[in-house]
């Protein structure tokens, strides 16, 4: 690929050019209907048909002893209403996530670049280390999960490292401080290596030439990596974080594993609770309604971080 | 100011870096490895001094452990590694098959739905655990709730969008002049897709192949909702353990934790020079 990092937006153009006398608009439409018929088809059956379901029971108070879905009485935007004003551990599990995806996320942007900017220095075995790194991300995170709760364990090898250092160890998953501590460690580990790898990319693609035109009108090291790369930077940054909290506003396989939310529910995640409303308490209707409001939620920051970066991404790359 | 060598400080930083990353895995392979009485000993014992790979054999035969005088695996991890490559292959497959025709079809045919991104996204956020309520309820009716059928429905839904995305990514990286050349030879618009553009996106396909496997293989909370007694992956049995037993068989969990990660370290690695572009859904082209 020639250089850039930047959004694959390019024009769009009905393909291909219209032939003369062949006219073939039509036709070209047909094939691409069909091409993308199967795809369609199985999304509308086992995507938006689900989700179209889901939507309907989270207005009425559906749980399974009441029989069929049809059973179920309507209403209105009763879920919702509850969810916002009076479930408190709703809201304290929404809040909580954000904590913990904000530090999470800080953590792995900060040693994320700090590592790619030192793989920009020139050392052997260079393509080893890069697949070193990466590591993590190819684990699966229930596995991750398991490892990090091994990890912790009172008689665990970090108690013991702590020990040898002459601090006291803890008991990882008694205290709710310690419990946080170990789920953003866990996340950390986990995903920093999606920054390293989405920023040292970033990195590769920066063009030389205005960084050589600041350096030779005086700029130092520093000042050109404030004010030359890391502009230059800020679309792959934005895409980092925006993949990244996606995610970790999903984050439950590896909570599943390590604490199960807690202890109390000072770890638990906002997925962690649909998944015990929904499947330990069986209130589907209004587990329902919860995963929606975290949608728009979710929606609504993707939103917010794409804004300054918008009419950057949109336009053709420079 | 991108040629210099590393400095001494700097390749400290790294070596710690380096140990940070690989200690998780280097533990998980040595408790893996580790005799029962190793297990969980105070303090703790980071090598073995007696290596044996008893863990990895009670995993197929629960009884193999009694020789240690460890009882109480309840269940042999066969029917999970089995479940997990059906479920997964096929899942695999037919979401990236799918997806090739959704790929050209959008890349090719589609006049530019701005739209279209930020629906696949928002699919991609929406909590797995919500969009599993409706599809427990619309499973236990049509009577496909704890078949693999049901889960590979699940899981084609969830990568499908991923799939499409991604090779789509790739499909634009073709000029369109080449198909057009093949159709001035005389073939269709349907040919000069399968018999060129096809071949031409080979990488792109093994890599997006790889990464759909990689979701599909490490999927955990659909496998743990649809699931009752029919259908078995690696990573519900893996937290089956710990609550079966609470934590006492640490070694035997380690070596399926470890037999579930080898495929993904070695598939990753095949196709790390396209991770970047699957993991930001072709976002970031390297």
């Amino acid at each position: 690929m020639s250089t850039a990092p930047y959004l694959s937006e390019k024009p769009e153009v009905a393909f291909p050019a219209p032939k003369p006398g062949k006219a073939p608009g039509a036709k070209s439409l047909s094939v691409g209907r069909l091409f993308m018929l199967p795809g369609q088809a199985v999304s509308l059956l086992v995507l938006v048909m689900p989700l179209l379901v889901a939507l309907y029971m989270s207005f009425t108070d559906w749980t399974p002893t009441r029989g069929s879905l049809t059973d179920a009485s309507f209403m209105g935007v009763e879920n919702y209403s509850e969810l916002l004003v009076w479930d408190t551990r709703f809201l304290e599990a929404v809040g909580r996530t954000l904590v913990m995806a904000g530090i999470s996320l800080c953590l792995e942007f900060v040693m994320g670049l700090g590592l790619a900017v030192l793989f920009m220095r020139r050392f052997r075995g260079k393509s080893l280390l890069f697949s070193a790194f990466l590591t993590p991300m190819m684990v699966l995170p229930v596995v991750v999960g398991y490892t990090f709760w091994m990890l912790f364990q009172t008689n665990g090898p970090v108690n013991h490292v702590l020990h040898l250092l002459g601090a006291s160890g803890a008991e990882w998953f008694k205290d709710s401080t310690f419990a946080f501590a170990a789920v953003i460690i866990t996340e950390v580990w986990h995903w920093t290596p999606l920054f390293f790898l989405i920023l040292l990319s970033g990195l590769n693609a920066v063009p030389e030439n205005p960084i050589r035109a600041a350096v030779i009108l005086g700029a130092s090291p520093g000042q050109v990596f404030r004010y030359v790369i890391l502009p230059m930077l800020r679309p792959v940054i934005i895409v980092a974080f925006v993949i990244r909290s996606m995610e970790v506003v999903k984050l439950f396989d590896e909570v599943f594993m390590l604490t199960r939310g807690g202890p109390g529910s000072s770890t638990e995640t906002i997925s962690l609770y649909i998944y015990k409303l929904a499947f330990n308490d069986f209130q589907l209707a209004y587990g329902a309604a919860a995963a929606f409001l975290v949608l728009i939620g979710s929606l609504g920051l993707v939103h917010l971080l794409l804004t300054p970066v918008k009419d950057q991404l949109l336009r053709d790359r420079y | 100011m991108f040629t210099q060598r590393l400095s001494v400080l700097q390749a400290v930083v790294m070596g710690i870096a380096l140990i940070l990353v690989l200690f998780p895995v280097f533990w998980l392979l040595m408790t893996a490895i580790k005799p029962p009485t190793d297990w969980n000993a105070s303090p703790a014992i980071w090598i073995p001094s007696r290596p044996t790979l008893i863990n990895f054999q009670t995993l197929f035969d629960p009884d193999a452990i009694r020789e240690y005088g460890v009882g109480g695996v309840s269940q042999s991890a066969t029917a999970a590694v089995i479940g997990s490559v059906f479920a997964s292959s096929l899942a695999t497959f037919i979401s990236v098959a799918v997806g090739l025709f959704s790929a050209i079809g959008i890349s090719r045919y589609s006049k530019g739905s701005r739209a279209a991104p930020l629906i696949i996204l928002s699919g991609r956020m929406f909590p797995p655990a919500a969009i599993a309520v409706p599809f427990v309820i619309i499973f236990s009716t049509v009577g496909l709730i704890d078949s693999y059928a049901g889960l590979i429905a699940v899981y084609v839904a969830v990568t499908l969008p991923f799939a499409a995305w991604m090779l789509k990514s790739f499909v634009d990286d073709l000029p369109r002049e080449i198909e057009e050349a093949a159709m001035l030879d005389g073939k269709s618009r349907i040919q000069a897709h399968l018999t060129v553009t096809v071949p031409l996106i080979k990488g792109g396909l093994f890599s997006t192949t790889m990464l759909v496997f990689i979701l599909n293989w490490s999927e955990f909370m659909f496998a743990l909702v649809l699931s009752y007694s029919n259908i078995h992956t690696i990573p519900v049995q893996l937290a089956k353990y710990v609550t079966a037993t609470a934590g006492t068989l640490y070694g035997v969990q380690a070596a399926l934790a470890v037999l579930a990660m080898l495929p993904l370290l070695v598939g990753g690695l095949l196709i790390r020079s396209h991770l970047a572009r699957g993991m930001t859904f072709g976002a970031i082209k390297q």
